[in-house]
């Protein structure tokens, strides 16, 4: 196996370029396991660690720009204001040496169903940036995964940010692990309020054959909100609204049964979460907090 | 020192990464690594190696066909029964068939662990799969078989009964049935096993370490299968990451196969199991599936009690029915059953063989017996710990014997322990009679809580025998060493402290080895919770024979009489006389007349240094020189230990998961040495308690494939879900040994199922008859129930 050190971006992207098949390695939390468990024996590992331009963040006006290589620790200890969702999911991922070496771009790279940054990351309405020597482009979270840990990016091209507006409103995460902690997600759900645009935001996790959003349950309630103009009074939500919506979050998930929960309960668990986030992210709003 | 909560001698050296387990050692060793059965049943039809021979340090590849003299033979069968009239145990490399997925196939012998699993990866085995067995029903059906020549997948039948169970059962004013199972779990200690050897050429012999719980039995095997004679081989145990029981199997396949190869390439060999090998070609244990009938008065006390269960021992059976049988018997925990019957099948499926795993088929019977109890206090509305007060043997009725035959082939005989006292301080401890407002006033809030109880008796140091040796040195340190091996369980603090008390010496002047064969020739091994009952008792036995000797030659030494004197921070003195005394190391030197001197201790035997009394020889009649001994402890039966815990739990009302609130343990392992390593004891058994009540389970899909082969679905628990653990002893001193004390391992494990199966079951308010059990699982239950 061959080992491509890249210490720039753009060394790293023309080694992308001569060899569309190396694998990125970015914290290693994942290509490492399947190395190790002989899932996958690339001819090529190309090392992002030494590329600095992929460890920062900053902020272009109230957009943050996240470089994929930037880890959960760091996402919870300096992005919990702009970006509540995604800390609050990074704060569940694994334990704290895989949050010390593990990054929001590996999460995006691997783009499994059970990844924790998809849900917060489809609620925020995020969008990767995608980098090849030919050049750069965005492309949105809804459009970026593509099938089973498949996503949009071509052989050739690296992540290399993910944009995400600074958050207006609550944002919520929840998940269902088989244990308190060190834990592939049963099931989990993202949620953000868009009270700027009037738009609520979902994102479901480990309950289809990739991250999505429950577009029908998103509509329904952002209409519910305006048409009880509820927005403004920032008033309490019917018991049979929020009821309603976990139901239609539901019906939006496809998930299969498997060694960490059946179907059914997966299923379920969404609705609950879908119901306890949206009370928790409503309270957050109707205390005038956000 | 006995008694007192002594910190553990071994965690500096431990705790600051100066322990050295098997891969810390041999360096300089050839490394190996195995061609593994990816199929649950095959047979092999071809083992093509030419695509891996040109790799470069490559050393050898082996296969059964390369095996010799007995090496060639099927491994023993350990602990053979009467009724295992169909045990099969496996060949280090597989004979033309492959029963479970991981069983080793081929040896690569290879520079480096990269290159050897570079190798394995070169070699192509073709394989013809044959149906696989997986799971107690596709076992049972005995549409395909695991061995073809084992009629209906059953390696034995075994039957025990105490009058005429049916017949009570019958009589009986209410009946009850129960189906219960309890699935797959394994010891998992953090270090796998591993093994190195080296072959001294010139001496024709071998020196091999081991990750074992019993060097000297594997250094028996060893010698016997490679056709050496015994005293050219030593077995070592390093460090060892713990054992929970997996390492008491010996000899694995590989401690056979790395000292053959040692031998054959003249080179140091090591191996070291990885986490998957671990999973996949060590043992699990666990798997059973019960049928129970019971009979009982309308107060619910115990008529008749019928079970009959079915135990999943794998593809192979080098364990003997060990684990049925414990089942079978500590099944009765502290009850008097009225009659009793068991029957059980030990069956076999194309999976990892089953062997004893910490608690070693006694959460199993617990948790059936305790399920029971419940049932029977559920049906006729009386308070669970009522129904079990009224079944209890009585303290007035140790020694109490059960009518049966133990595992160690012995009569079941009780020999102490206060069921009633015990049960009073949990009662207590946990607020069992206050029980009932405080779910109340949860319900009021919508929560669920419900609490659950879990009694047994653990059978403890069982025999035959262990021994000691002790060796006061002439600086007045003491060496000790006894046969059997220590995982981590603080054996070599709880062994000085002995000592120390015994002998009258500080602790810290003891050290003690274990599990060496060049220091000590003859043990059993660690299981069964039995270190401290027999080594325990071996070494007080031993320190005590060394202790008279030493009084008999300091008597001599100041003219006084050995009843006058006394030792005390290992100075002999006479009572009462300050001034006349010697000290421990001085009375060493005396022990052993000398002709040569290397130090000033040295020069003071030597024989031109004090009066010597020509008439009499140096060393006098029936004497020895050295102050030194050994001693054995063989008691008759054993030892029982016993504990009851109580769980209070929450189960989500919405997401179905289930949080601990409290876990009250109350203990009686007779006399404590050291509470500190007790508890210890009691913790991480109550953790594999919690994992084997809510996390751990072995996912087989119906070809045989493990599915969570890995510590990433496999769970273990963490330190957030194991609950803050509330102890209080109950000290019956056994009347079997010197000091009193029964045994501490395995407890916390036992009735882990048991007590939290109750606990949910008093939350949900409908039977929980399977465990582990997940949220997932919890849900569906939920569905069934208001289904119905
Ligand atoms: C013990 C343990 C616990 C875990 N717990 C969780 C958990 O709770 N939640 C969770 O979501 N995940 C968990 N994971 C999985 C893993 O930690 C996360 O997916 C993590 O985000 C991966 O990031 P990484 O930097 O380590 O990625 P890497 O392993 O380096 O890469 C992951 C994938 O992304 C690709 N990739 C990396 N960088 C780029 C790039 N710049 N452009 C294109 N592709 C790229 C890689 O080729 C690879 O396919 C756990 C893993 C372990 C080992």
């Amino acid at each position: 196996m061959e080992f491509l050190a890249a210490t720039t971006l753009s060394d790293a992207l023309a080694a992308k370029r001569e060899q569309p098949e190396a694998v990125p390695l970015m914290g290693g939390t994942d290509v490492m396991v399947e190395l190790n468990f002989d899932r996958r024996r690339p001819p090529a590992l190309l090392d992002l660690t030494g590329v600095r331009e992929l460890d920062e963040w900053s902020m272009d006006g109230d957009v943050v720009r996240l470089g994929a290589g930037v880890t959960y620790t760091r996402v919870i200890e300096e992005l919990g204001q702009a970006l509540p969702g995604l800390a609050m999911a990074s704060r569940t991922v694994g334990s704290p040496q895989i949050r010390n070496r593990g990054t929001v771009g590996g999460n995006l790279g691997a783009a499994s169903p059970a990844g924790d940054s998809h849900p917060p990351l489809l609620a925020a309405g995020a969008k990767i940036e995608l980098a090849s020597v030919t050049g750069t482009r965005t492309v949105s979270i809804d459009d970026f995964y593509t099938g089973v840990k498949s996503h949009a990016g071509r052989p050739d091209e690296l992540i290399t940010a993910v944009l995400v507006r600074s958050a207006r409103g609550p944002q919520q995460f929840s998940k269902i692990g088989t244990r308190n902690a060190m834990v592939i997600a049963v099931s989990s759900f993202g949620l953000a309020l868009h009270p700027d645009v009037k738009r609520v935001r979902t994102g479901i996790g480990s309950a289809a054959p990739t991250p999505r959003r429950a577009v029908e349950a998103e509509s329904f309630l952002s209409s519910a909100l305006e048409e009880h103009d509820l927005w403004e009074t920032r008033a309490a939500l019917a018991d049979s609204l929020v009821r309603e919506f976990g139901e239609r979050v539901k019906a939006a998930a496809r998930p299969i049964d498997d060694v960490r929960g059946t179907a059914a309960y997966r299923l379920h668990s969404l609705a609950v979460m879908a119901r306890r986030t949206l009370g928790w992210a409503w309270a957050d709003y109707a205390g005038g907090t956000a | 020192m006995f008694g007192q909560r002594i910190r553990r001698v071994e965690d500096p050296r431990l705790l600051s990464g100066r322990g050295r387990y098997l891969d810390d050692l041999g360096h300089d060793a050839l490394a190996v690594a195995f061609v593994r059965s990816p199929h649950a049943h095959a047979r092999i039809v071809d083992i093509d190696v030419s695509a891996a021979l040109a790799v470069d340090g490559l050393v050898a590849i082996y296969t059964y066909d390369d095996l010799d003299g007995r090496t060639s033979e099927p491994l023993p069968l350990l602990i053979p029964h009467p009724t295992l009239n169909q045990g099969r145990t496996p060949y280090p490399l597989a004979d033309g068939e492959v029963n479970h997925v991981g069983e080793a196939i081929a040896m690569v012998v290879a520079s480096d662990r990269y290159v050897a699993e570079d190798v394995v990866g070169l070699i192509q085995v073709e394989y013809e799969p044959l149906p696989p067995v997986v799971g107690l029903a596709a076992s049972r059906d005995g549409d395909a078989l695991v061995h073809a020549d084992v009629p209906g997948n059953v390696a034995a039948t075994m039957v025990q009964e105490v009058g005429d169970a049916a017949a009570a059962i019958a009589a009986a004013a209410h009946r009850a049935t129960l189906s219960l199972s309890i699935e797959r779990s394994a010891s998992m200690p953090m270090e796998g096993k591993g093994v190195l050897a080296r072959w001294d050429a010139d001496d024709e012999s071998l020196l091999v370490h081991t990750s074992t719980q019993s060097s000297t039995s594997v250094r028996q095997a060893i010698a016997a299968k490679l056709s050496i004679p015994v005293d050219r081989v030593e077995v070592v145990t390093p460090d060892i990451g713990g054992g929970f029981g997996v390492k008491i199997v010996h000899p694995w396949p590989e401690e056979i196969l790395v000292p053959w190869a040692a031998r054959r390439l003249g080179q140091p060999v090591k191996w070291v199991e990885d986490r998957r090998e671990h999973f996949i070609s060590s043992a699990h244990e666990r798997g059973q599936l019960h049928e129970v009938e019971v009979g009982y008065d309308d107060d619910g006390r115990l008529c008749g009690l019928s079970v009959r269960f079915w135990h999943d021992n794998g593809a192979y059976t080098p364990y003997g029915l060990i684990v049925p049988i414990i089942t079978s018997t500590q099944l009765l925990g502290p009850y008097k059953p009225g009659a009793y019957r068991v029957e059980f099948q030990s069956m076999y499926t194309n999976t990892v063989i089953v062997t004893p795993y910490r608690g070693a088929g006694r959460p199993q019977g617990c948790f059936v017996m305790e399920r029971v109890m419940d049932a029977i206090a559920a049906d006729l509305g009386i308070d669970r710990a009522v129904v079990r007060e009224r079944n209890f043997i009585q303290p007035a009725e140790m020694p109490y014997d059960h009518g049966l035959m133990f595992q160690d082939g012995r009569p079941l005989v009780y020999d102490s322990g206060d069921f009633p006292a015990s049960l009073a301080k949990l009662k207590a401890l946990v607020g069992w009679d206050e029980f009932d407002s405080f779910r109340a006033a949860a319900r009021a809030e919508g929560r669920r809580v419900g609490i659950g109880l879990g009694c047994y008796v653990e059978g403890t140091g069982v025999g035959p025998y262990e021994g000691g040796h002790l060796r006061v040195e002439t600086d007045g340190s003491v060496v000790v060493s006894t046969g059997l091996t220590s995982q981590g369980q603080g054996h070599q603090t709880m062994l000085a402290q002995i000592v120390a008390d015994e002998l009258g010496v500080e602790m810290e002047r003891v050290r003690v080895t274990t599990g060496d064969t060049r220091r000590f020739k003859y043990a059993v091994g660690t299981f069964a919770s039995r270190t401290a009952v027999m080594s325990g008792s071996a070494v007080a036995l031993t320190a005590r024979k060394v202790r008279a000797k030493a009084l008999k030659i300091a008597a001599n030494a100041l003219e006084a009489a050995v009843d006058d004197l006394e030792i005390v921070d290992g100075q002999i003195r006479v009572k009462g006389s300050p001034g006349s005394e010697i000290d421990l190391g001085s009375v060493a030197v005396l022990s052993n007349p000398l002709r040569y001197a290397f130090d000033a201790g040295a020069a003071r035997a030597t024989q031109f240094a004090g009066p010597v009394d020509p008439t009499a020889p140096p060393v006098p009649e029936g004497e020895q020189p050295g102050l030194e001994g050994t001693d054995y402890y063989s008691p008759v039966g054993s030892t029982f230990a016993n504990g009851m815990h109580a769980v209070v739990v929450e189960t989500d009302p919405e997401t179905a998961e289930i949080n601990i609130l409290r876990y009250c343990v109350v203990h009686d392992c007779g006399t404590v040495i050291n509470p500190m390593i007790v508890e210890g004891q009691i913790h991480g058994g109550v953790a594999q308690g919690v994992a084997g009540a809510l996390y751990e389970r072995m996912e087989y899909d119906d070809a045989g494939q493990l599915l969570n082969a890995s510590y990433m679905d496999f769970l273990m628990p963490y330190a957030s879900e194991v609950p803050h653990i509330e102890i209080d002893h109950l000290e019956t001193p056994s009347p079997l040994n010197p000091l009193g004390v029964k045994g501490a391992g395995e407890a916390g494990v036992i009735p882990g199922s048991a007590a939290i199966a109750a606990a949910i079951e008093d939350a949900e308010g409908f039977a929980i008859t399977t465990m582990p059990i997940s949220p997932s699982q919890l849900f569906d239950l939920r569905r069934r129930h208001c289904e119905r």
